[in-house]
């Protein structure tokens, strides 16, 4: 009797070896995999929605470019959404020199989109303000947490800091969001 | 307490519910299309820009080292005269008899042949005098 054939996918490390050996498939494949959570991650971090397609596409240019560097000291996403926070800064800073919208003060528009009007609760679009407004380091840790579903120990690594200080953060921003609700 | 946990887990539910909109629009064949072409513009930009950074910053060492080694050698550092102090600029307070004192002193560490051996003499001398005679004695 014939075995079935199992295909398993191969591991993110193992398209990142495959990529640092001059193989284009393999980020295509790491850029399907992580892109729409890094969208997720962008916009619930505040990145006005006409911004999210290129703001992805630079996260991604500079984790590849970048990728000697990343030892596996957590989840290649995990890193991928640092990299993502630290591009949505440097966009926030550009916006602020051109005196565009600031991203802090910017407000989720959902009038001009009908899908986004029907999807977007009253309450998502406040809890958008809310983490639009948390220091940046409650705001990451808050995503990586409820948005992203990970483990301290798994934010820690990737922001170098520790598990308990993570932990510290995200109830910190937990609080000050619950007051906007209350 | 409740409250509490539900308040806690209607936030984690909303949070995850953030961005999906944004994330469904993204045309993700596409975006990898454009990361690639990136990637390929700028290749080793980033690199190139490293090399080229630590190269000058090699080349400004080099610079400074080679040129402070130049400028000891044109230029002979004399030690002595940075710390040249006379002991007897410090003296200004003392009176002629405590300044007489002072060079009996002086005259019996340096021994018996010095200047100010005979003390009578020193008693003919101002405090002036006797000052210019212990700078003389410094050098």
């Amino acid at each position: 009797m014939a075995q079935p054939h199992v295909i398993t996918a191969p591991s993110d490390a193992a398209l990142i070896a495959a990529w640092q050996s001059g193989d284009e498939r393999a980020a295509a494949e790491l850029v399907g995999r992580h892109a729409r959570p890094l969208a997720r991650y962008l916009s619930g971090a505040g990145a006005p929605d006409a911004e999210v397609d290129d703001l992805v596409q630079e996260t991604f240019i500079r984790a590849f470019r970048a990728v000697d560097r990343f030892r596996g000291q957590c989840q290649f996403r995990t890193w991928l959404l640092t990299i993502g926070g630290n591009v949505l800064k440097d966009y926030g800073r550009r916006a602020a020199r051109r005196k565009v919208m600031p991203l802090d003060e910017s407000v989720r528009d959902a009038s001009g989109d009908p899908h986004e009007q029907a999807v977007a609760s009253e309450a998502e679009a406040r809890l958008a303000a809310g983490v639009k407004m948390l220091p940046r380091l409650q705001r990451e840790v808050f995503l990586l947490r409820a948005q992203q579903g990970m483990e301290y120990e798994e934010i820690a690594a990737a922001l170098g800091t520790t598990p308990g200080a993570a932990r510290v953060h995200y109830h910190h921003a937990v609080r000050r969001l619950k007051e906007i609700f209350t | 307490m409740n409250d509490a946990k539900n308040g806690d887990a209607r936030l984690e539910s909303l949070a995850k519910r953030l961005g999906a909109s944004a994330a469904e629009r993204l045309d993700v064949e596409a975006t990898a299309r454009k990361v690639l072409a990136g990637l390929r513009e700028r290749p080793a930009a980033r690199r190139t820009w490293i090399a080229e950074h630590w190269l000058r910053i090699a080349a400004a060492i080099v610079l400074l080292i080679g040129g402070a080694i130049a400028v000891r050698r044109i230029v002979p550092v004399d030690s002595g005269n940075e710390h040249s102090h006379l002991v007897a600029d410090d003296l200004g307070d003392l009176n002629a008899e405590e300044l007489r004192a002072v060079l009996v002193q002086f005259d019996e560490i340096l021994g018996s042949d010095s200047v100010v051996s005979d003390s009578s003499d020193l008693r003919e001398l101002d405090a002036q005098e006797l000052r210019a005679v212990l700078r003389s004695l410094e050098g």
